[in-house]
């Protein structure tokens, strides 16, 4: 492996010092994640004992709502942070913006996944079925199978250079096709299941609001927590790499 | 490249590109018209793909499948086309002509526009020939008054195949899985033509279509294949490597 591109594209002299700002990111991370953990049980007990149940006939399922719609937001955050590192990395060939992009759309995958199963949940408690092509949780699904594509395209290119390339590449490709799946779902012919995830923002009782911004910022933290904790590991990972090949 | 590239294009900067495009495309076509390996391979694998969704469909006496005919159309030719993706970057990479053509002094969006055109001619080839057995097969109705919608429908689904199918094959070419990763990154990508040609399709059919719905329809394969178009162009240099 090159030296100029082993760890953040910086000399391999300054090893040392990657490292010791890797092992700070992840002295960081507890606390990101612990502001999240609180932020999300503060979400949480607004939403349960605070929030008005729904007056419509979704009632006490629509709870479901303080947890389903961040893990979401976050999920769409995480494929446009992977789509802007991915960018900066084919503008810049550096290998942190790889790295970056390559932990983004796995903790995006996660949280698609976290998506699908809550909107079952909500899917089953809401319309009595499991599963239902409605478009969001349609979208997702295709999403989850896009993104897989992903790895397995990764783990198919041997060269690192070129691996890092392609998958930029196939990011901005993923993240472009996001919305039109989105928008394609919407042509399908509406089936037996109304849509009731329509843009309640305007509609929303204030408490609700503010259950569900609490929510929103605590997946976020979880997020950018996460994300911490996953790129010091990537990094050390390359150095381990690194430090391997120079031992033979 | 661009180096090279630059005393050859400067003259006439779009007529020398019109006539490398020109040159790359023939040269794919007639490269396929002296073995019609791929063609051939294309047209058996969707007459066959018919005959199989015939017998996985029709469960009772006399299924009236009108309504599975959009389905059934695009569902094989979008198979059908990934069979010629992977063809048509098979040869260029076994036979070396991909080197050989990075080597030259042409641009590499000349490059990707040429295999896209080039994919796309094979895939209206196919379709020429599958469509009436298509329509002999399923289709009870006659659609001709239709027939200018559908073939909007086939050409605008088609790009969309082709450009995102194009750079996809570029990249799986350059990979040691190749022919098994372009299904896997390719069909979830091409979801959205796949709806829209369906339902656009499955309306002409059966003789439900209204103006207003196809034309939404095509508004979006048009929009679809505008926005990975220039996804492609923009992108491209990096799917060929260097």
């Amino acid at each position: 492996m090159e030296s100029s591109r082993s760890l953040t594209g910086a000399p391999a002299a300054s090893a040392a010092a990657t490292r010791a700002s890797g092992l700070a990111r992840v002295a960081s991370a507890p606390l990101l994640l612990a502001a999240a953990g609180a932020c999300l049980a503060l979400g949480v007990l607004l939403g349960f004992l605070w929030a008005p149940t729904d007056a419509s006939t979704m009632g006490f399922s629509q709870k479901i709502f303080y947890f389903h719609v961040p893990v979401a937001e976050t999920a769409l955050l995480a494929f446009g942070v992977a789509f802007v590192a991915s960018v900066l990395y084919l503008r810049t060939s550096n290998a942190k913006y790889d790295r970056l992009g390559m932990v983004s759309v796995r903790l995006g995958l996660l949280f698609s996944v976290l998506v699908m199963i809550t909107g079952m949940i909500w899917g089953k408690a809401a319309w009595g079925v499991w599963w239902a092509w409605e478009p969001r949780l349609t979208t997702f699904l295709v999403v989850c199978l896009l993104y897989a594509g992903y790895f397995v395209l990764r783990s198919s290119v041997e060269e690192e250079g070129r691996r890092a390339t392609f998958a930029a590449l196939f990011a901005i490709i993923a993240f472009v096709d996001v919305p039109i799946t989105f928008l394609a779902t919407r042509l399908m012919p509406a089936g037996l299941h109304p849509v009731v995830f329509t843009s309640s923002g305007a509609q929303m009782d204030h408490r609700d609001l503010i259950a569900f911004l609490v929510s929103m910022l605590g997946m976020s933290l979880l997020f950018v927590g996460l994300l911490r904790v996953e790129l010091a590991v990537e990094r050390l990972r390359d150095e381990l790499y690194y430090l391997k090949n120079r031992l033979g | 490249m661009e180096g090279v590239a630059a005393p050859v294009v400067a003259p006439g900067l779009h007529t020398t590109m019109w006539r490398q495009l020109y040159v790359v495309v023939k040269k794919d076509v007639v490269n396929e018209l002296r073995t019609k390996e791929m063609l051939l391979s294309m047209f058996l694998f969707v007459v066959l793909a018919m005959v199989i969704f015939h017998f996985a469909f029709s469960v009772r006496a006399h299924t009236d499948l009108t309504y599975f005919t959009g389905g059934m159309l695009w569902v094989t030719f979008i198979f059908g086309a990934l069979l010629g993706l992977n063809r048509s970057f098979a040869h260029e990479k076994d036979e070396g002509c991909l080197d050989g053509l990075l080597l030259c002094p042409v641009d590499r969006v000349t490059i990707f526009l040429a295999k896209m055109i080039g994919n796309l001619i094979f895939l209206l080839v196919i379709q020429a020939l599958a469509v009436p057995v298509f329509s002999l097969f399923f289709v009870s109705r006659s659609y001709l008054s239709d027939l200018p919608a559908f073939l909007a429908v086939l050409l605008l689904a088609d790009l969309g195949v082709c450009s995102v199918g194009t750079l996809l094959a570029t990249i799986s070419m350059n990979t040691k899985a190749r022919d098994l990763l372009l299904p896997i990154v390719f069909l979830p990508l091409i979801i959205p033509v796949l709806i829209a040609a369906t339902l656009a399709t499955t309306a002409i059919f059966a003789q439900t279509a209204s103006l207003g719905s196809l034309g939404s329809k095509l508004l979006f394969l048009a929009a679809y294949d505008g926005i990975f178009m220039l996804a492609a162009y923009g992108t491209y240099d990096y799917a060929l490597g260097e």
